[in-house]
């Protein structure tokens, strides 16, 4: 098919043009003739309207639609809808087995729920396809229209056809006496005043102001197109992290998959006290949280980093006192008050050597429950650590072993040499905890390994040298490095929405054909304000026109 | 017609394929946090009871058994000669055994190794990075990796010897 696009003022438009290029006489009618003219994208052709279309123009013209961006939109707007049935397996902590969870919290329709993988909705395939598709839609919709939008804006011709402005909306036509020349040069500072940039060519004149606030939608859409890229790409390894970790008092811990080491120093839960809480709440025994607080040091590893046979070198970054809602934040690494545990965990104690006959002294040697050194040399004694169970217990077979890996009930054997001793030395069990020593019968397991216990005993003097973390703080790390191009496009996006907003595009075209004025006037919004202005204009000019007559729509008379 | 748009449009075009095709893919290969069959073996670079450290990739061209395990858990206890047994009868055959303890320390490890005649790499995962990365709760578990990297089978709780052996001879079969 081959359309006529040569309008009879002499352009060769493109195909698909409405408005002619040159003179804005109406080529194609979308609405009924001699209506109002449609005025979208002032008329130019769609890039992407052509001729004969090839596969990757029908593909570009898919996507180039605005009515199948908006089925994409309704669309992705109802798939969202199903992800808000039932709780999405991504918001649980630590959810082991998500099938049997949701078939037992909420039934078959549950189970259906997961199996057709809507408990991940917004990570599924078909809805990433479909922002994904939002997107191409967004990029191809605005540029084949702000392309053809600028030229036509950036190259209008002052004198337009006479129908172009007696269908524009605000139409004015009368008689005006004189040198057609000499008004259009009287009217032009006139206009002007009015904040209008005014172009004239013999008798036509083109006012126009506020062109900018066209470009509103298409800055709206590269801000939200940089938002959806953000959004898409939020999961890519490095940008994004959500752990759980514990961190017992006093220890450094690194931080899974990152090189930082973060630091508990001290953990402090406070409660309301009787008189603080709430009536309804006093006397009931509840206890209600005032404070959870972590004392924190960030740490960078700065060397070693990624080798477990060395120490990492540390270097301290940051301090902060973790509370709720006031979380670390050091370069988009956030870590968040999350839980705690008060049990204490035993860390190292720095027991003495006596010697039970003569009560003398050896050392004070630290024992710590992890790593601890091997071997000790105490006065005339050596004592080698040859093994320990940091929950003691013993098995069906007699054996000594662990229940645990938790310190709950630290055992360590060792083999002690020295004075009054056997030659290879003889085997001594010490529990550090009172209480084990005594749950366990310390000084008969001993008598049965060798009789060390009525020579020498190993006794912790003060609670000084006692050493345990008194709470683990579990903290929530996150990180979001995707998330200041979330920011930066929806920053774009509000510009885009303040320019389309507060400003509009006004253009006012004047032609004096024999003694007679034509004037057509366009804006983008607010018809209203342009009349007015119009009638202001033509006031100053000598003529009265009431404003509703200029209305060339519904609102007329 | 002007002629640079084509090149344009397909530009453009090819940028919404490559893009969309890379979030929808890691979309639907990683949004899944468990591990399952399939996927590729996490990397892990830990610190053995030798002394040395131990790389996925120093194992790379065998077909692997990763057991993840500690001293106090009875069932990794019991199975443990098991996992000596089949590392003898397949360590020349192309197939490595690797253990990994759950953050126990050095001392407690190479007792227990000694003490169970165990000689297969045993390492040491401290900071729990390994068991994060391979996403372990219940010990002990065992992974089944190809010689490509690639784990054919994930088993949860103690294994017997013949179910270890046939396991094993599925993953050398070529």
């Amino acid at each position: 098919m081959i359309e006529n696009t040569k309008c009879e003022c002499g352009h060769q438009n493109r195909v698909g043009t409405v408005l002619c290029e040159a003179c804005g006489k109406p080529l194609i009618e979308l609405g009924e003739a001699g209506g109002l003219l449609e005025m979208r994208y002032d008329g130019a052709a769609r890039r992407s309207q052509r001729a004969n279309p090839g596969i990757i123009d029908l593909v570009w013209n898919f996507f180039s639609s605005v009515k199948v961006a908006v089925y994409l939109i309704v669309l992705t707007l109802l798939g969202a809808m199903l992800g808000t049935i039932y709780p999405q397996v991504s918001t649980f902590v630590n959810l082991q087995n998500p099938e049997e969870y949701y078939k037992n919290t909420y039934g078959t329709l549950g189970s259906i729920y997961y199996q057709l993988g809507l408990a991940d909705t917004y990570n599924s395939w078909w809805f990433i396809l479909l922002l994904v598709m939002i997107g191409s839609s967004l990029v191809i919709c605005s540029l084949d229209r702000v392309l053809p939008l600028y030229k036509a804006l950036s190259k209008q011709k002052i004198k337009k056809h006479m129908e172009f402005l007696t269908r524009q909306r605000v139409v004015y036509q009368g008689q005006v006496e004189g040198s057609a020349e000499e008004w259009i040069q009287r009217a032009a500072p006139v206009i002007k005043k009015k904040g209008y940039r005014v172009h004239t060519e013999g008798t036509a004149l083109l006012a126009e102001k506020q062109r900018f606030s066209r470009w509103g939608p298409y800055v709206i859409h590269i801000g939200l197109i940089i938002f959806l890229l953000a959004v898409l790409f939020r999961g890519m390894p490095g940008l994004h992290m959500d752990e759980y970790v514990s961190f017992p008092e006093g220890e450094i811990k690194r931080i899974p998959g990152t090189t930082f080491y973060l630091k508990n120093e001290q953990f402090t839960v406070k409660y309301y006290t009787e008189q603080e809480l709430p009536k309804e709440f006093q006397n009931k025994g509840k206890l209600v949280a005032k404070l959870f607080q972590t004392k924190a040091v960030l740490y960078e590893c700065t060397s070693n980093c990624n080798d477990p046979s060395k120490t990492p070198q540390l270097k301290e970054v940051t301090r902060h006192d973790i509370e709720v809602n006031k979380p670390l934040d050091y370069k988009g690494l956030v870590a968040y008050q999350y839980d705690f545990d008060l049990t204490p965990k035993l860390r190292s104690v720095q027991p003495v050597l006596v010697n039970k006959v003569t009560g003398e002294e050896y050392g004070k040697f630290k024992l710590d429950m992890m790593n601890p050194q091997r071997s000790f040399t105490l006065g005339p004694y050596t004592l080698e650590l040859k093994n320990k169970f940091m929950d003691f217990m013993l098995n069906d077979d007699g054996e000594p072993t662990s229940k645990s890996p938790n310190p709950n009930a630290p055992a360590f054997l060792f083999l002690v040499k020295g004075p009054d001793l056997p030659k290879d030395g003889a085997q001594y069990l010490y529990f550090p905890k009172q209480v084990d020593k005594e749950r366990f019968q310390q000084d008969l397991i001993n008598e049965k390994l060798g009789g060390v216990e009525k020579k020498l005993e190993l006794d912790v003097k003060h609670m000084t040298d006692v050493d345990f973390s008194k709470a683990s703080s579990y903290l929530n790390i996150r990180m979001d490095r995707a998330m200041p191009f979330v920011w930066t496009g929806l920053a774009i996006v509000m510009l885009g929405l303040v320019l389309g907003f507060y400003w509009t595009h006004r253009r006012i075209w004047l032609r004096i054909d024999d003694g007679q004025l034509t004037l057509g006037g366009h804006t983008t919004k607010n018809f209203f304000g342009l009349r007015r202005e119009v009638v202001a204009i033509l006031k100053t000019m000598g003529i009265e026109v009431d404003e509703k007559s200029l209305d060339n729509g519904r609102n007329k008379g | 017609m002007k002629k640079y748009r084509r090149p344009v449009q397909i530009v453009i075009l090819l940028f919404i394929v490559i893009l969309g095709g890379y979030a929808i893919s890691s979309a639907v290969l990683g949004s899944h946090d468990r591990l399952e069959t399939g996927d590729k073996a996490p990397s892990f670079s830990l610190l053995g009871i030798d002394g040395r450290v131990h790389q996925l990739k120093e194992y790379e061209g065998k077909a692997m058994v990763i057991n993840f395990w500690g001293s106090w858990c009875k069932p990794c206890v019991k199975e443990m000669p098991a996992l000596q047994h089949q590392w003898e009868k397949w360590k020349d055959k192309g197939v490595v055994v690797v253990g990994i303890n759950a953050g126990e320390d050095q001392m407690t490890v190479q007792n227990f190794a000694e003490g169970r005649g165990v000689t297969f790499p045993v390492l040491l995962d401290p900071d729990s990075e390994a068991q994060r990365d391979y996403n372990i709760s219940p010990l002990p578990t065992t992974f089944f990796v190809s010689a490509k990297g690639e784990i054919t089978s994930i088993h949860q709780g103690e294994l017997d010897l013949d179910t270890l052996d046939s396991q094993i001879s599925q993953l050398v079969k070529p």
